[in-house]
Order: structure tokens, then sequence, then C-alpha cells
């Protein structure tokens, strides 16, 4: 029997493990962390029985994560980053970066959990170091013990603000503002949806306990528009705006803070899916994710995909896919094995709520009136506001493609990763025209998964 | 807790645990300028922490182009600011 080969260890991809181990399938699981457990579950290289005050579930996690370690039927390759991927004739070939070397994967059977990252929105100074993403704050947190400032502003969008404010708190930190741009009352458009996921409730109020021990409050209706550095080139302080309902600015302050971690949300990482050729499609919240069929099938046969890969929805819904990807999976290379009424029930449940996070937290539009000409869009390129006005008004760019190949916005090492969202809107505003499904899916088009420096590559073989 | 594992930025001494990131052992240590750009010669640190952004990007015994988010510090490991591109 063949090997089904997953990519993430986050909940997508351990509970796919289990589950196609589960059903007899021999499994390789790859991550490039250095340990298990993704995004939600990441850990450091202390016992991890000491950081469970760092996480509101760690328990599920270890679970998991010990399950998948001592079934023989999955082998586990952690710090195995995949920097470039192709599909012809039903095969794919994954070049892998691992223990030093490249190894090559040629396999027919694929489940791809390769998760979310945070979702930034340009604004004046966003690029001064000190600004952050919120799971950049968080993650050096919980990987590697680290406060990134000891005066941090939250802010952005969304329920994950949240525990990236408890954790900071619990890890010493203060946390000076914590601000939501959207009005808490947005929960009301959803209430049996959150009666249905109580487990959620009672995860938020385990954060909002910690935060208010921290003595913070959150405000709703807030956002930072601005950030200034000081003398020594650092990050000094943030403007503070309150903002109407569509994010115009109605009135600011300013204040003082070392850190700022600021973000809207997630953007799925559809890199490995695109490079593989997996039909992209543009979900509710605008953003670019992988088409799954019932049995998580991607449109390529044999590919599977999973977990916030085929739209946001949090670390419960991505387990309940996973489930659905591992056993689709190891049916795919021959295990008796089929999908339960159960497991779609519970996957629509979890969907549901996804729903609702998505109505309760939308990012407006008039976040593009906080821009500046000069304010940097493109952060590898340096490119500005004033850069891709110039390419449309002068040059006589008509969409966001046309835009990025005057200007390179998009074009630099992180291949529009973190512009490539807002730049497809800003460019559609400066047009007055909307931006079509072909302009969002162009934006994550990435001919490489992860750039990868020369000297790495010879230096390891 | 653990013992440290020494490492150089810029030709100074420095600690770190292990299993810790090099931007995240440079951080603890209040060193947040990681790079400076090509064009505007800006400085730049750690943006998001997981690998995406490659704003953290430094020179690690000789290659550039590293992201320190990612890579753990290991023992004697010289770690230099990048410049530009590091062509
Ligand atoms: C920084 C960050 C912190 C978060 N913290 C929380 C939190 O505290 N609470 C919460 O409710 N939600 C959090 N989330 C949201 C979170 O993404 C989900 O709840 C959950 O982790 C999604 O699970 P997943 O399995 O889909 O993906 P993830 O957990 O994101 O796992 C994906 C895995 O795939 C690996 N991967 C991706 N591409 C490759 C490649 N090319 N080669 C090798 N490996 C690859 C990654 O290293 C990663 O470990 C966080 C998200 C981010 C980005
Ligand atoms: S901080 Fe973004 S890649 Fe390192």
């Amino acid at each position: 029997m063949h090997n089904v080969v997953i990519v993430g260890a986050g909940p997508a991809g351990l509970s796919a493990a289990l589950a196609a181990a589960a059903a007899g399938a021999p499994v390789l699981l790859l991550d490039s962390n250095q340990r298990l457990g993704g995004q939600y579950w990441r850990n450091s290289s202390e016992p991890i029985e000491s950081q469970k005050d760092q996480h509101f579930d760690l328990d599920t996690g270890m679970l998991l994560m010990n399950a998948v370690k001592a079934r023989k039927e999955i082998s586990v390759w952690n710090g195995a980053q995949i920097w470039s991927a192709s599909h012809k004739d039903g095969v794919n070939t994954l070049r892998v970066l691992h223990q030093g070397g490249e190894k090559i994967i040629n396999t027919a059977n694929l489940v791809l959990c390769t998760g979310a990252y945070d979702r930034t929105l340009p604004f004046p100074g966003w690029d001064i170091p000190g600004v952050m993403t919120p799971g950049g704050v968080q993650s050096l947190i919980k990987g590697h013990g680290v406060l990134a400032g000891n005066k941090v502003v939250v802010a952005g969008s969304g329920p994950f603000l949240l525990p990236v404010a408890a954790g900071i708190i619990k890890a010493g930190g203060q946390v000076v503002e914590l601000l939501e741009a959207n009005k808490s009352k947005r929960w009301l458009l959803s209430p049996l949806t959150l009666l249905e996921n109580i487990t959620k409730l009672k995860e938020a109020f385990y954060y909002i306990k910690t935060i208010s021990q921290g003595k913070v409050r959150a405000r709703f209706g807030v956002a930072v528009i601005a950030a200034h550095k000081g003398v020594d080139g650092k990050l000094e302080s943030v403007d503070v705006a309150t903002i109407k309902r569509n994010f115009k600015v109605k009135k600011t302050r300013n204040v003082k803070c070392d850190v700022a971690a600021i973000g809207w949300g997630f953007t799925a990482d559809t890199s490995l899916a695109g490079a593989l050729g997996c039909k992209l499609k543009v979900a509710r919240d605008k953003g670019v994710v992988a088409e799954a069929d019932s049995n998580q099938q991607s449109s390529i046969p044999g590919i599977f995909v999973a977990g916030e890969l085929t739209g946001i929805g949090g670390a419960e819904l991505s387990m309940a896919e996973g489930v659905i990807a591992g056993i689709s999976a190891a049916k795919f290379v021959g295990c008796k094995v089929e999908i339960s009424r159960a497991h779609k029930k519970r996957r629509a449940k979890k969907q549901r709520f996804a729903d609702a996070l998505i109505r309760s937290y939308p990012v407006k539009s008039g976040w593009l009136t906080w821009l500046k000409n000069e304010t940097t869009v493109c952060r590898c390129e340096e490119v500005s506001v004033g850069n891709l006005k110039y390419a449309i008004e002068e040059l006589g760019a008509t969409d966001s493609r046309t835009a990025k190949l005057f200007t390179r916005c998009g074009m630099g090492l992180c291949q529009g990763r973190v512009c490539g969202r807002s730049v497809v809107d800003l460019v559609a505003a400066e047009l007055n025209i909307s931006p079509t499904d072909t302009d969002r899916i162009s934006a994550v088009n990435r001919p490489i998964i992860s750039p990868i420096p020369l000297g790495v590559l010879a230096a390891g073989e | 807790m653990q013992s440290n594992i020494e490492f150089t930025f810029d030709g100074q001494k420095m600690l770190a645990l292990p299993g810790q990131s090099v931007g995240a052992a440079l951080l603890a240590a209040n060193q947040r300028t990681l790079r400076t750009t090509r064009f505007n010669e800006n400085e730049r640190g750690v943006f998001c922490g997981i690998g995406i952004c490659f704003d953290c990007l430094v020179v690690i015994n000789g290659v550039g182009n590293q992201r320190a988010c990612l890579i753990e510090v290991t023992a004697g490991m010289n770690v230099q600011t990048q410049v530009g591109s590091h062509a």
C-alpha cells in the first residue's frame, strides 16, 4: 500500500494523520516547524506540561501529538520545508529541505493542511520595527518564551486578538490597549450559532478573565491607523482612532507603546495547493482558499485539503475537516473505510460557527482612507501607495496584475503573501471598480513555495 | 531552566536558550533591527514571526537572505545584520 503523505502538523494535519493511520494506511507527516502542533498548539522546547497556561486547550493538542508519535504507521518529518512542488499525470512531486539536504517525494496521494497566516493591512508606519502581527507576537511567546516588548497595543479585528492579549499578560507583559475595530454587537447577528458552539464561548471567557486581570478593557470601534518611530528608529507610539462602521476615522489620539500587534483575521496559505494546480476560489471574506468537495478532495483526484487552507474557521473546524480528509485519503490508497454521518454533522456545525465569525468581523473599505501617498504597500520591494497610483494614472494600468508589473509590487521574496490581498483592493478602489475573482486568485500565484537562499541548497549537498 | 547557547550578532556576544530562533533571541536582547532595505535603507525586524513575510532577513555564517524567525540558534553561529539584498 502507498503512503498517505500529509503536509502540515496543525489541528487539521494531526487529525488527518490519525484518521488515515486508524484506517490502516501508512502515513508520512511533514512540517517545516521543529515540533508538532501547527499554529494553534505551537510549543517550545521546554517540557510541554509547563506550557499549559499559554493555551486554552493544550490537553487536546497533547492527546493528538502523543497519539501521532505513538502510532507506528505514522512517520514524522519535522523541520521539513517543501520549497517547490508540481503535479503531472497523477503524480505529485514535492521538493523538501530536510536535515540539511534536499529530498524528493513522488506520490499520487496527498493531504494538504498548510493552514493560514495573519492578514495585515498597510497603514502609515507599519514597516517600523516593533509593528508586528498578533500571530508573530504570540509565536514568540509560545514557541520561544520571548516577549516582543513591554508595552503592547493589540489591535485589528477578530477573536484571535483575545488569546494574543491574554498570552502577553500571562507572560508578564503589559497590554496598554486592546482594540477591536468592529462593534461587539455584531455577534447578535448569530445567536443560535453561538449557543450551539458553547465551547467557543467558554474559550472567549477564559481569555477575557486573564485580560481583565491585566487591567485592560477591550474597546470596540477603535483601530490603530498610524505608527511613529522615535529618534532611535524604533516604534514609539501609535495613532488610535475611533472609527465609523465603514472604518472611516472619527477622532484620533496618540498612545505610547514599544510593540503594536495588529491583525485582521487570517489568510489561507494556498502556496502549495496553488503550485500543484488545485483549483482555488474566493471565500466569503474575499480571501482565496483551496476548493474542496464534501470528502475534502481538491479539484485534483488524490489531493485532499483540510483546515484553514479551505477557509478560515478555527482549530475545531480544522480538526473536523482533517478527520474527513484522512479517511478519504486512506480510502484512496485502498483502505476499507467510510466517512460517517457524524463526521459530516460535526463539520457542518463548526462551519456554521466559522460563517458567523466572518459576519461578525468584516474588514470595511474605509481602511483605504488611512493611507498616505508615501505609505509603503509592498514591504519587500518598497512600493508605496504613490507608486501604485502613478502606475494607474500615468502608466495606464487597468488592473492589479498590470499595476504589479509596472511597480514590482508583490513580486519580492514573500511573493505577495503580505500585500497581495490589499493591493487588489487598493488598485480596484483607485480605478473605481470591484475586483474580480480572477484578480484575487492571480494575486496568490506563486511559482516557488518558499524561496531558498542559494547557499543553503549548495551547503546541504 | 536550560543552559544558554552562545552566538554572535555583528561580532557581539549573544545568548540564546536551546530551541530559540535567531529572531527571538535577538528580540530578547532588545535587538530589533535585523536588516536595512535595499532602496530606502529603512530598518526592518521581525514582523510575522512565522516565516511568511521575509522581513527578518539576516546573514548567517556568510549566507544571506535567511529568515531569523525560523532558524534555530546553534552554538558559535555568526549572525550579521543584512544590508540591502546581500548580493
Ligand atoms: C501565528 C498564528 C497563531 C494562531 N494562534 C491561534 C490561537 O491562539 N487560537 C486560535 O483559536 N487560533 C489561532 N490561530 C488560527 C489557526 O490558524 C487555527 O486555529 C489552526 O491552527 C488551524 O489549523 P490548521 O491545521 O489548518 O493549520 P496550522 O495550525 O496553521 O498548521 C499548518 C502547518 O503547515 C505547515 N506548513 C505550511 N506550509 C508548509 C510547507 N510548504 N512545508 C512544510 N510545512 C508547511 C506549517 O508549518 C504549519 O505547522 C493562529 C494562526 C496563526 C497564523
Ligand atoms: S518575521 Fe516574517 S519571515 Fe521572519
